[in-house]
């Protein structure tokens, strides 16, 4: 413990364990594409989890929050037993969320800890421990491990007149209690007005609109089974971050971002309202403004579509 | 933001009486509406332990009413009648009859976790929202809401192969609720996203449909995970003395 203490996050974020989960590998893919290529245009290392499994989603917990634990508390065994490493980072909001929240329950909560502990010996593993391992949001990882400063020093096309509303969605940010690094004085992540890709876009050049739902709901949890619901929640914030004068929201989580994608065209259909405000990930975004390709930073896989877009502000 | 709690007075009572004079005072008409008294004998004093018993519904005791949930409730915003607040109290109160008023709503919760963010005294609203909507299925009060059944095949997918390939929920998720697959807006996302997709990556995704993504050496999980999930069942199905009710209800036929 003490020596990730006294390592700066400079250090201890140049090569992390990457935990893309199972949305990364399927519609949130553009993200993971973007992701590594920011990486390795940064000097980021990533060394995957090895053989990692779903974390539980949003899903998993309705059936047993305790399962869920345990699904996450494999994934941080994993990286700290099999791979030593002391720092897992996840892009996924639905992933972070639950590896921080098995991390709140094993330090918390007994019942949770013997469940992990019977399964994972079942399972024929080690049993992940509390404080084996750090676990960081994509956003950490390029605040924490480059900062604003470094990202100035390497943007080659800077995102100067691109309108962003910066949105950070639920599971980034609530319930407090899991996050116990936010909140927590200067420099530190706000739960109620997070700011760290408002930063990010900032630092490459980006003009982030004052948008007041940040950290509203997208209904990405009944994107399914209550659509109506979901189409409802995402028309107004798409509809607020037009108002709020974006043509971009800026998103890290590929629930979120298939959802608004998915909505946009639902909402037009079924509410008859349409909205052209483009929708990428900060991956994408930062990419972009250090040079990469759209085609690298994966923009043909996002159903927005935002080729022109990009060209007409000369990132292509 | 103020709370609109729903009112107890509705139409069924309020009495108006087209002829009626009392003590010599003609009080006909709608200008003076009465209420009924309203009698509620129906209490279902197991109903907070049950709820409790329910993943998620642990800290139902700790509530003492202030409201926050309801004050910041997504779904609230959307439909006033969705009122976390309430039901919790009308949970503690054992007023089963009041709550199955609003038993096809409460499963709409979004788990945004707003509730739980401000909830001063630790209670997890939103567990205890998913904790009655199981309740209202289990009990039989309501059928499986879409949002259960999601979770369902979602979580069958996990603990079958440790992993999840969205295009197959998704399918499985729509041939459960008898659903078609092919709805019109969904339609229009294919093509939008198929507009500037390689080849390459359509393969890719198309093969993950079919050879589903999974953790390798998942066995010895699969089955810890599914031993869990039978006792659990088990154990909830005790809590709510559901092996009872069918008993008796076999009786009766």
């Amino acid at each position: 413990m003490s020596d990730k203490q006294t390592k700066t996050s400079r250090e201890k974020y140049a090569e992390v364990a990457y935990y893309p989960g199972c949305a990364l590998e399927g519609t949130g893919h553009a993200y993971n594409r973007s992701t590594k290529a920011l990486g390795k245009a940064l000097g980021l290392k990533l060394k995957e989890v090895d053989n990692w499994n779903c974390c539980g989603a949003m899903e998993v917990k309705n059936i047993d929050p305790k399962l869920q634990t345990y699904l996450s508390s494999r994934v941080m065994s994993i990286a700290a037993n099999k791979m030593k490493m002391d720092v897992v980072m996840a892009p996924c909001n639905g992933c972070y969320h639950n590896l921080k929240r098995a991390e709140w329950d094993l330090q918390n909560d007994d019942k949770s800890k013997e469940v992990v502990g019977r399964l994972s010996q079942k399972a024929g593993h080690e049993t992940y421990q509390a404080g084996q391992v750090e676990t960081i949001h994509a956003l950490d990882w390029i605040k924490d491990g480059i900062g604003e400063d470094g990202l100035k020093q390497r943007v080659k096309n800077s995102l100067k007149g691109v309108k962003i509303a910066n949105y950070y969605g639920c599971m980034y940010t609530r319930p407090r209690h899991i996050f116990p690094e936010k909140d927590a004085g200067a420099g530190s992540e706000s739960t109620s007005k997070p700011h760290f890709m408002d930063d990010l876009l900032a630092a490459a050049g980006a003009e982030n609109v004052d948008f007041p739902l940040k950290t509203a709901c997208c209904g990405g949890a009944h994107t399914l089974s209550d659509s109506d619901t979901s189409t409802r929640l995402v028309a107004n914030i798409l509809q607020t971050a037009e108002a709020a004068g974006a043509e971009v929201i800026a998103t890290e989580c590929p629930t979120c971002h298939s959802g608004l994608e998915m909505h946009q065209i639902r909402a037009e259909k079924t509410l008859g309202i349409k909205t052209s405000v483009k929708i990428i990930y900060f991956t994408q975004l930062l990419g972009l403004a250090l040079g990469l390709k759209p085609r690298t930073v994966g923009l043909q896989e996002n159903v927005s579509d935002s080729f022109a877009y990009v060209k007409e502000k000369g990132l292509a | 933001m103020p709370i609109h709690e729903k009112s107890l007075i509705r139409p069924e009572n309020l009495a108006v009486h087209e002829h009626l004079e009392i003590e010599g005072v003609d009080v006909s008409g709608h200008w003076s509406t009465f209420i009924e008294s309203r009698v509620v004998s129906d209490y279902n004093e197991a109903m907070e332990e049950e709820i409790a018993a329910l993943p998620g519904g642990e800290h139902i005791h700790r509530c003492w009413q202030c409201g926050s949930c309801t004050n910041s409730c997504t779904v609230n915003a959307l439909n006033p009648d969705f009122n976390p607040r309430y039901w919790i109290y009308l949970i503690r109160m054992g007023m089963e009859s009041e709550l199955l008023r609003d038993k096809d709503i409460i499963w709409q919760c979004v788990s945004c976790h707003k509730c739980t963010h401000v909830c001063p005294r630790d209670v997890v609203p939103e567990g205890v929202m998913k904790a009655t909507a199981h309740w209202l299925e289990l009990k039989g009060h309501t059928p499986k809401s879409h949002s259960m059944i999601f979770d369902e095949v979602f979580s069958e997918q996990v603990f079958e192969t440790g992993k999840i390939e969205d295009g197959r929920v998704v399918k499985r998720f729509f041939k459960r609720t008898g659903q078609a697959l092919r709805q019109p807006w969904m339609e229009d996302m294919v093509k939008g996203m198929l507009r500037h997709l390689p080849v390459s990556l359509l393969a890719r995704m198309g093969l993950a449909t079919l050879i589903a993504p999974r953790t390798r050496d998942w066995g010895d999980a699969r089955a810890a995970i599914n031993e869990y999930v039978e006792e659990q069942q088990a154990a909830q199905r005790r809590a709510l003395g559901l092996d009872d009710l069918v008993r008796a209800a076999q009786r009766e036929i």
